[in-house]
């Protein structure tokens, strides 16, 4: 048995893997006693997984076979759901320091929403890209963010370092969007080429 | 010998004129391309009334679209807004209902400096159009050119002003007839492929009250580092402005304005 210990604040891991597919291997590695040491020695308190349609017989298998307060749980708070289908950014919002608490991490595929939903709350997103999808483009937009410091490109056989990641790249913050990025001579973006196709004169 | 037709041989004399009838309508397409002809704007006043199109995918493209157009979107320059969803895509239909609510919430206060402005229902208007989709997921590629047939002629009644929209907000009086869209903005949903096809064909042949109108801007999604997706590669040549969001896409007329979402 893990000792009790006094209060810590809540701190919450919340791991997505988004509507469209399912990522098993994402929410069983969530629920491995590594990762969740990892949680444990980072000073987590809260797990919270999104797990889809196929992830809700792992996660009730879990929550089966290992008591609340038991040593499988390593003291952490594990709770989980489906879907929400009015989008995640509640969910997310648990992650962020509110309320006495402290900021967590986001676990999150590596579908843009997700990603982006997570960076504009300025939360310290892992991005895991799903293997059993061939879909190279996601593992390319986890590859950029990652090498430009918005996010820990996490891998799916080593979650747990990615925790540690997660810890360097909250002392980084990086704020988003990010400022001055591309070559727009307006520096108005979007808005700015839309004006210019209107051809509206001041 | 040289070919020269001979009035006596009809052979020679259909080949001449398909032969000329090719090479028009070829020199035509390279004409309204604006990857090979690109033109200016015409101008406006900011006071102007004006219909944007905005052109709605499934879930992640709806997603950016509102990103962009939440940093973008200024309702007092584009007065009369079109949205255009495909059948059974309830979640975009409901987003951009909740993105117009969002939009008067938001400005209200703005709004409050132009009191006793002339038109207060000005940008106030919206509608949201739902046309067939493109492609089924699943569906035979030998059906798919019709189903993509049926959902281009609804692209058209939209483009057009002639469909019913499913939603909108009508006290505010309809734009009159046959008034295209300034503008289209569109992302990478298969829809938008047909919207623009639609648009490009108006302006091939001339149809009247196109001159000036339609113009396009594509903007790949943020998804996209390294290569274009399939409906990027097929609209980089049809759209006045190709914007990508990661410097690894840019060049050959792809603009990369940074981070848009």
């Amino acid at each position: 048995m893990i000792p009790p210990q006094t209060p810590r604040p809540r701190k919450l891991c919340f791991v997505t893997i988004g509507a469209t597919a399912s990522f098993n291997s994402l929410i069983s590695t969530a629920l491995d006693r590594p990762f969740l040491k990892a949680l444990r020695e980072a000073g987590y308190t809260d797990l919270r997984l999104q797990f889809g349609r196929e992830g809700r017989a792992i996660f009730d298998d879990f929550i089966i076979n290992n008591e609340d307060g038991s040593e499988e749980r390593y003291g952490l708070n594990i709770t989980g759901f489906e879907y929400n289908r009015k989008g995640l950014g509640q969910e997310m919002r648990g992650a962020t320091a509110y309320k006495g608490g402290v900021e967590g991490v986001v676990v999150s595929h590596a579908g843009s929403g997700s990603i982006l939903d997570a960076l504009r709350l300025n939360i310290p997103i892992i991005v895991v890209p799903n293997p059993s999808l061939l879909d190279n483009h996601q593992v390319e937009l986890a590859e950029e963010l990652a090498s430009q410091d918005y996010v820990v490109h996490g891998k799916i056989d080593d979650l747990p370092a990615a925790i540690a990641d997660s810890e360097k790249l909250r002392e980084k913050h990086k704020a988003w969007p990010p400022v001055n990025s591309g070559e727009d001579p307006s520096g108005r973006g979007l808005a700015g080429v839309m004006e210019y196709e209107m051809g509206f004169v001041d | 010998m040289a070919f020269i037709p001979q009035p006596n041989n009809p052979i020679a004399w259909l080949t001449a004129a398909l032969l000329i009838t090719l090479t028009t309508a070829f020199l035509r397409l390279l004409y309204i391309l604006p990857s090979t002809n690109p033109t200016f704007p015409t101008k406006r006043l900011r006071t102007a009334h004006t219909r944007l199109l905005v052109v709605l995918g499934s879930g992640g493209h709806t997603a950016e679209m509102f990103l962009l157009l939440g940093r973008s979107l200024n309702p007092r320059l584009y007065t009369a807004r079109s949205y255009l969803v495909s059948a059974g895509d309830e979640f975009s239909a409901e987003r951009a209902e909740e993105f117009e609510r969002g939009l008067w919430a938001t400005s209200a206060s703005a709004m409050a400096g132009h009191a006793g402005e002339e038109d207060e229902m000005r940008g106030k208007r919206y509608e949201i159009f739902t046309v067939p989709r493109a492609r089924n997921i699943h569906q035979s590629l030998l059906t798919t050119p019709f189903s993509s047939l049926n959902c281009c002629l609804s692209c058209f009644h939209v483009l057009r002003g002639t469909a019913n929209s499913n939603s909108t907000n009508n006290k505010i009086p309809s734009p009159p007839q046959h008034q295209y869209p300034d503008l289209i903005l569109c992302n990478g949903p298969g829809t938008a492929v047909c919207v623009i096809f639609t648009s490009l064909l108006l302006k091939y042949f001339g149809v009247r009250g196109t001159k000036g109108k339609m113009r396009t801007i594509y903007v790949e999604s943020f998804a996209r580092v390294r290569t274009l997706s399939l409906s990027g590669k097929i609209l980089r040549w049809c759209c006045d402005r190709f914007l990508v969001q990661w410097k690894g896409l840019k060049g050959g007329g792809r603009e990369y304005l940074g981070v848009l979402v």
